[in-house]
């Protein structure tokens, strides 16, 4: 079995990390440009492969049509459901999708969890080069109110990635897990979690038993389309409005430019958290430039209904949780929107305490999904997490009503059984709409799926089929039915509403295969190979240096065996044996790497070896 | 004072060792999860007696200390069959935990399994004394939408209304007391191990409360709604 990570699959970054078994502290694992952020973008090259994060990040601005980010929004999501994200986000929609939405990238279409699945592919790369081992488990992270098809979508996602999802964890319990283990915090905390594109509000209990530290979630709630991109969106508006009145310029959402404004605007905000006032100075087409002043005050005018929309779900959580604001023995603040002041105030206000910010909160999930990883790992068996559904799980009765069998915030795993008969003789089948939501008329309600109890025809209200429904540890559905007379299990087929079947999934792990990068070994063998090659150039140029003369006759014999034993090597496929072979030579060659230096920076260089000189 | 049995499930053929077990959760020969056919007695799983009357206090440090052995995260490395049981085991006590902590569905759980749980013929049926009441309070409420789609003022209508609402709300809570006394006699019944006749008696009693509460209780949601 590989290694088991933890991932932060979030709207504008995604994150891995792990927990280190020496420390038992979580650690974010960084990037090939040392980053630990990821930017969760994606783009298509000319030649069909894949480019992911910061790269692709960069070809928003010079290929749109090709690249996509924030697609986290239409994770799990129907065409219907984002015609008013469509205005707002250059998503390209093939027009012919119907339950699962298809995304353009240049001539291809993609759906959600597919482009999801780069992403994770990517983090999955990134672990397997730091250990130098596969990762084949992880946790994922997920906003706590994203309903059942969000979360059957982003599991799907790590499967396409070549992942078991051991866990969906809740972005907000994730973050506390991790506080918890960083100030042994005890109590009722508040987890404030405004992220990229989605915002969550969590109660938490934090109970210290004999076992173990127990979290119990209390209550959640949240908006799974609120976050800094709305932010970014209104700054956008705001400043297009005023570039059209007074330099008649309508940006087309989908064009470079508007793209390049966003990422200046971008900037600006992010500036606004540190000062006081920032300007904005914008070439457009017509050589003009368009400069703005921006002070925090009006900043803030511009986004507080941004952060207005937060307070709703705070408050109903609360209520649910059936607690007073200022009962809260701790609030965090997760999420980098949650850097921007007037969210920090509007906090601190409401509950009437400092929350904690010191965790980044950029990394705090990815670093909470960690433990989880670990724990689900045995790493650690004193900790135990108790989540709930955000949702509440109902099934349609008669007249559209919707009948509640699971409340939200009911603890998961956690189940209800309905028992169902036929209402006219010789009926042959039961039908069956499952939703998820609050509001008393299904159509008001999330649809979830359909299915038809087949029956055996016979007089009404004879069969007796009793179907249970369960929500899992991950917050998702599964329905079972059997027949109470003679116990038998039924088969039923669930149609999702809005997900991928199994074989859309079976077909899309085919094609999988044509983007999926070479296996682990086979990279880390390219790898091997490339820095072989150029210390075996670098060592080279070095023995053809006059200076090169002044080594002994053993050290010389002992640095030709080494070239020797790495150039066979380097065509085997041991990837080990050429990393080893490589340490060997950088070792043979330390004095001769010495023998080069100039001897004023001799000092400087110390412990260098000859391809670093 | 006589110790009361606690409510057992009855004993079991454990799934894995085969032996005939008295174990509440766990086989008490072999120590695996143990899988209990149908429904599991939400009393048993707590090991609790039948009784409405329970410590809050006591019933968190068992749910606590069960979830550390039932749940899921405890059998991620299990074979699929136990990984199924554990996912089933720790649900059922979520449902369980849920239920007896709420004391209006502690009520119906109990009418449920002691067979004697029977909602309303009519669910929309007025209990006959509140039958006036009821009457007056639909014409407001009509009168109220009507208003409302006309645009003219219901400033009047409104405060009626909630005078209304503060009256059934005020109902509410009587028949949450009386709830509360039948269920003292229900406790009390099952404490003297009195016949059957005098505990049919008070589930018919706890069961005409139950449906006169959320007759009640939809009225007072209707309501609030319609002066939101």
């Amino acid at each position: 079995m590989g290694r088991i990570v933890g991932i932060d699959l979030g709207t504008t970054n995604s994150l891995v990390a792990y927990v280190d078994a020496q420390t038992g502290q979580p650690k974010c694992i960084p990037g090939p440009n040392g980053s630990t952020l990821c930017p969760s973008v994606v783009s298509l090259d000319a030649d069909g492969s894949i480019i992911v994060g910061e790269p692709a990040r960069r070809r928003l601005l010079t290929q749109p049509e090709r690249s996509i980010y924030s697609v986290k929004r239409l994770m799990g999501r129907g065409p219907a459901d984002v015609q008013t994200e469509l205005k707002l986000f250059p998503f390209r929609i093939d027009p012919n999708s119907r339950s699962v939405i298809r995304v353009q990238l240049g001539d291809r279409v993609f759906t959600p969890p597919e482009i999801s699945s780069f992403i994770l592919r990517e983090l999955k790369n990134w672990a397997e080069a730091y250990f130098g081992e596969p990762v084949d488990r992880a946790v994922v992270t997920v906003p706590a109110y994203f309903n059942d098809a969000q979360r059957q979508a982003t599991k799907d996602a790590g499967k396409l990635a070549g992942l078991e999802v051991l866990r969906l964890v809740n972005e907000p319990t994730a973050a506390a897990l991790a506080y918890g283990l960083h100030e042994k915090q005890r109590g009722k905390v508040a987890v404030y979690d405004l992220g990229g594109g989605t915002f969550d509000i969590s109660i938490l209990k934090l109970i210290s038993t004999n076992e173990g530290d127990i979290y119990q979630v209390l209550s959640t709630n949240g908006d799974t389309h609120l976050g800094g991109d709305d932010i970014d969106n209104l700054l956008q508006a705001f400043v297009h409005e005023q570039i059209l009145q007074t330099d008649e310029i309508d940006f087309s959402p989908h064009g470079e430019l508007a793209q390049e404004l966003r990422k200046e605007l971008i900037a600006l905000k992010h500036k606004l958290s540190e000062v006081e006032s920032a300007v904005l100075r914008f070439e457009l087409p017509n050589g003009k430039f368009y400069v703005h002043e921006f002070t925090r005050g009006a900043f803030e005018a511009l986004i507080s209904p941004v952060v207005d929309r937060t307070m709703a779900p705070v408050k109903q959580a609360l209520a649910d949780a059936q607690l007073m604001p200022t009962e809260m023995d701790e609030v965090v603040l997760v999420g980098g929107t949650t850097r921007t002041p007037l969210i920090r105030r509007t906090a601190q206000e409401f509950f009437d305490r400092k929350p904690h910010t010191e965790l980044n909160p950029d990394e705090v999930v990815a670093l909470g999904a960690a433990v989880q990883a670990n724990i689900l790992d045995r790493g650690v068996q004193n900790m135990l997490l108790l989540d709930v559904t955000p949702l509440s799980l109902g099934i349609e009765t008669y007249g559209g009503a919707v009948a509640k069998i699971i409340p939200r915030n009911s603890t998961i795993p956690a189940s209800a059984q309905e028992l169902y008969t036929t209402g006219v003789d010789n009926q042959t089948g039961i039908d069956i709409h499952v939703l998820q939501g609050e509001r008393e008329l299904a159509k008001d309600c999330r649809s979830l799926a359909r299915f038809t109890l087949k029956v055996l025809p016979a007089p009404a209200g004879l069969p007796r089929i009793e179907v249970k429904f369960l929500i899992d540890a991950n917050g998702i559905l599964q329905v079972g039915a059997k027949d109470v007379r003679t116990g038998e299990q039924h088969i039923i087929e669930v149609q999702p509403s809005y997900g991928l079947n199994d074989n859309d999934i079976e077909r899309m792990l085919e094609e999988s295969i044509e983007y999926a990068e070479q296996d682990f070994a086979e990279r880390q063998t390219i790898e091997a190979r490339t820095e072989a090659e150029s210390i075996l150039t670098a060592t080279n140029k070095a023995l053809a240096n006059p200076n090169a003369t002044a080594l002994n006759g053993s050290e010389r014999a002992q640095i030709d065996a080494s070239i020797a034993a790495l150039k066979s090597a380097v065509p085997g496929s041991d990837y080990k044996l050429i990393r080893r072979q490589i340490d060997e030579l950088n070792h043979a060659t330390e004095h001769l790497a010495e023998l080069l230096m100039n001897s004023a920076v001799q000092s400087a260089l110390q412990g260098k070896n000859l391809a670093e000189v | 004072m006589t110790t009361l049995p606690t409510a057992t499930n009855p004993p079991l053929v454990c799934w894995n060792c085969h032996e005939r077990t008295v174990g509440t959760h766990f086989c008490n020969s072999c120590g695996k999860v143990l899988q209990v056919p149908g429904h599991s007695d939400y009393f048993a799983m707590f090991e609790i007696p039948r009784k409405l009357w329970i410590e809050m206090g006591a019933l968190e440090q068992k749910f606590l200390q069960l979830s550390w052995k039932l749940h899921p995260d405890n059998f991620v490395n299990a074979t699929p069959e136990e990984r199924e049981i554990s996912l089933k085991r720790s649900s059922e006590l979520n449902d369980a935990y849920r239920t007896l902590r709420d004391p209006v569905a502690r009520v119906e759980y109990l009418l449920a399994i002691e067979g004697a749980r029977k909602e309303g013929q009519n669910k929309q049926q007025a209990p006959p004394e509140l039958l006036e009441e009821v009457f007056d309070l639909n014409e407001s409420l009509d009168e109220l939408r009507e208003a409302k789609a006309s645009g003219s003022d219901t400033a009047g209508l409104k405060h009626r209304l909630e005078a209304a609402e503060k009256n059934f709300e005020g109902k509410l809570k009587e028949v949450d007391a009386q709830l509360q006394g039948a269920a003292r006699e229900w406790d009390q019944a099952i404490q003297e191990n009195a016949g059957k006749d005098r505990r049919d008696a008070v589930k018919s009693q706890l069961n005409d409360l139950l449906n006169r509460r959320s007759y009640i209780r939809n009225l007072v949601v209707n309501v609030q709604k319609e002066l939101r």
